[in-house]
């Protein structure tokens, strides 16, 4: 039967959960060589999102990506992680910043196949939709 | 003119004003794989069956619907080119299902199965939509089928007869008048208070044009709409067209009138399914077909129904076309529909070739509702008109072999051959009620026995015009739609008057 990427991630994440840091690279080692053993190796990508996502799962973490044509002010940046805790319940947020100048304006937020589209090149858009129609 | 231009200014200020910035949280995915209109798009968590899905692609965006849900995955069907569609586009679900225009605007128009116009005659301007695919009415909301529907085709009224809010099959070989059979019904419905709906499923589209200027031309497109899915265009949009037509019509139904609809033909819709499936890699069954293609018609088909007065008394007439391989009755897809529908009109070669048209085989066509969905008047002259007509198949089948027959096998003989010389009809030329009973009544009453049979058409004819030029009679049957003995004995002097006038008859 064919492994899933799902079923691969936990089962590495059971083996190394509670172990030591050289405990976990041999597990590590041995799970590479599953992998090749069942020639899944050009899997690997998929298996390693899905072990972040399990990851980010079991210890209550969230990975949001948040684009932004500036610089956010740290007390814009302070709302925007109350906003992901109140949505998500996560006990802690990995937000990976990105400066993007075609946004104009605002942001986007990009969090568990949910986006929050606050850029003004999203607004200038919609405005030209509404107008247009 | 300064007016004017103060005027758009303060509408644009005021459209300006007016919009609100806002930022709402969306579900979105992304495209995993993307082949032969399908997109296989992980996210999208939140997605319902049939949702609208939006492509975000570097030429703009391209819809979608979701067929199917799995646990990582959805599986979209893709509308228009999905050639844009790049692994890792951006997919956004919409929160909508799909559904189609529908309204008054959309009658005379020829339109894709979105409800786009494929007419060139604008834009369609309504505010209604309805969704695609719905849940069929129940039992307590339907009435039994009663009104006829008059398909103008002598055969078919007489012999199998439809009722409005009946679901009957045209099957038959390829080029064999199905369509011709559909065609003639809608232009009949004119003046019939009757609003028809064409669905054309992977037609070609020089036919689908050609059947256009034929409703034009004998003013049939006041009443009807076209949905077109040609030849050329991609299954997923074949696969949705019959639907969206049944939701064309389903408008017209909720406001209490009748609907005809024509799906044409369903055995391309199969087929067209069946690729989506495959692709979808759903498990193939029979001919590869996937296991739900019976729900896929009997959905569709239950659709159709005559609601009671309390919802409105409206209703959805189906003439659903199959084309057989050879006259394999026995295929999957003519199984399935043949059991879903109420009756149908088989086509069969041999008559075709032998120059009885419309081909309507006798035997093998049947209608489950029957007389109910009759006049009264045609009831008492079609009474057993099925029975003889295929009696006398039988017989003169049998009789090839041996010349001595007895008296009443040869009248037996006599009548059935001018029986089917009446069931003859050209294309494009229904014919009303009233002359179809008067027609009937010449033949059962033996008032043609005496008409060569090669003379039975020219006879025929002539009989209508003498007819409309006394138009009493026809305007009689119509009224009282039954034979009571005043109209009888009209219509007895109007024939023997008639008959002076002729030259042919035998002694």
């Amino acid at each position: 039967m064919k492994i899933s990427n799902k079923q691969y991630a936990e089962s590495l994440y059971e083996a190394i959960s509670g172990k030591s840091d050289q405990e976990i690279k041999k597990s590590i080692h041995n799970f590479g060589l599953i992998l090749m053993r069942q020639n899944d190796l050009n899997r690997g990508t998929e298996i390693i999102e899905s072990f972040q996502k399990l990851w980010d799962k079991e210890h209550g973490e969230l990975s949001a990506e948040l684009d932004s044509a500036r610089e956010l002010e740290p007390e814009a940046k302070k709302i925007i992680i109350e906003y992901l805790t109140k949505k998500t319940n996560a006990l802690k947020i990995n937000l990976q910043e990105k400066i993007n100048k075609k946004l104009l304006g605002g942001f986007i937020l990009r969090y568990n196949s949910r986006v929050l589209d606050g850029s003004l090149l999203n607004n200038l858009v919609n405005l030209k939709n509404k107008i247009s129609n | 003119m300064s007016t004017t231009k103060d005027f758009i200014v303060e509408q644009l200020k005021e459209e300006i004003s007016g919009f609100k910035v806002k930022a709402t949280e969306q579900s979105v995915g992304k495209v995993l794989k993307i082949f032969d209109g399908i997109a296989l798009v992980s996210g999208l968590s939140e997605a319902m069956m049939s949702e609208i899905l939006v492509f975000k692609t570097s030429q703009g965006e391209v819809t979608g619907v979701a067929l199917n849900l799995e646990e990582n995955q959805v599986g979209v069907i893709v509308f228009g080119d999905y050639t844009a569609i790049k692994e890792g586009d951006e997919v956004i679900a919409t929160k909508r299902i799909l559904e189609v225009p529908v309204g008054e605007a959309l009658i005379g128009r020829v339109v894709d199965p979105l409800g786009d116009p494929l007419d060139g005659k604008g834009k369609i301007n309504t505010t209604k939509f309805y969704p695609i695919e719905k849940i069929a009415p129940g039992v307590i909301t339907r009435d039994p089928v009663k009104q006829p529907v008059q398909t103008g085709i002598k055969a078919i009224d007489a012999m199998i007869p439809i009722g409005r809010g009946q679901r009957e099959l045209i099957i038959g070989d390829r080029q064999i008048g199905k369509t011709a059979i559909a065609i003639d019904t809608i232009i009949n419905q004119k003046g019939q208070n009757m609003k028809c709906v064409y669905v054309a499923i992977g037609q070609k589209e020089s036919k689908v044009a050609n059947i256009v200027t034929k409703l034009e031309e004998a003013g049939a497109m006041e009443y009807t709409t076209v949905v077109l899915a040609g030849a050329s265009t991609s299954a997923s949009l074949l696969y949705i067209s019959p639907y969206s037509g049944c939701a064309m019509a389903e408008y017209f139904l909720d406001k209490g009138e009748d609907v005809l609809v024509v799906y044409d033909d369903l055995s391309k819709h199969a087929v067209s399914y069946r690729e989506i499936s495959l692709l979808l890699r759903r498990p193939p069954g029979r001919e590869a077909y996937p296991g739900d293609v019976f729900y896929l018609h009997s959905r569709l088909l239950e659709r159709s129904c005559k609601l009671n007065k309390e919802y409105g008394g409206g209703s959805i007439t189906a003439l659903p076309i199959i084309e057989t391989q050879a006259g394999d009755l026995s295929a999957y897809i003519p199984t399935n529909v043949i059991s879903i529908t109420d009756g149908q009109i088989f086509l069969e070669p041999d008559l075709f070739y032998k120059g009885n048209r419309p081909a309507v085989n006798a035997g093998l066509s049947v209608s489950r509702v029957g007389s109910a969905a009759q006049i009264k008047a045609m009831k008492k002259v079609a009474g057993k008109m099925r029975l003889e007509a295929a009696q006398y198949r039988e017989l003169a089948a049998f009789a090839q072999f041996g010349s001595d027959l007895d008296v009443d096998t040869k009248n037996k003989l006599n009548r059935g051959e001018r029986l089917y010389e009446i069931f003859k009809q050209d294309q494009y030329q229904p014919l009303e009620v009233a002359k179809q009973v008067l027609i009937y009544y010449v033949l059962i009453n033996g008032f043609m026995d005496d008409v060569p049979v090669e003379k039975v058409r020219e006879f025929e004819a002539g009989l209508y015009k003498y007819a409309d030029l006394h138009d009493e009679l026809l305007k009689m049957i119509n009224d009282k739609k039954e034979l009571d003995e005043e109209i009888e004995k009209t219509m007895k002097t109007l024939i023997s008057d008639y008959k002076i006038t002729v030259d042919y008859l035998v002694k």
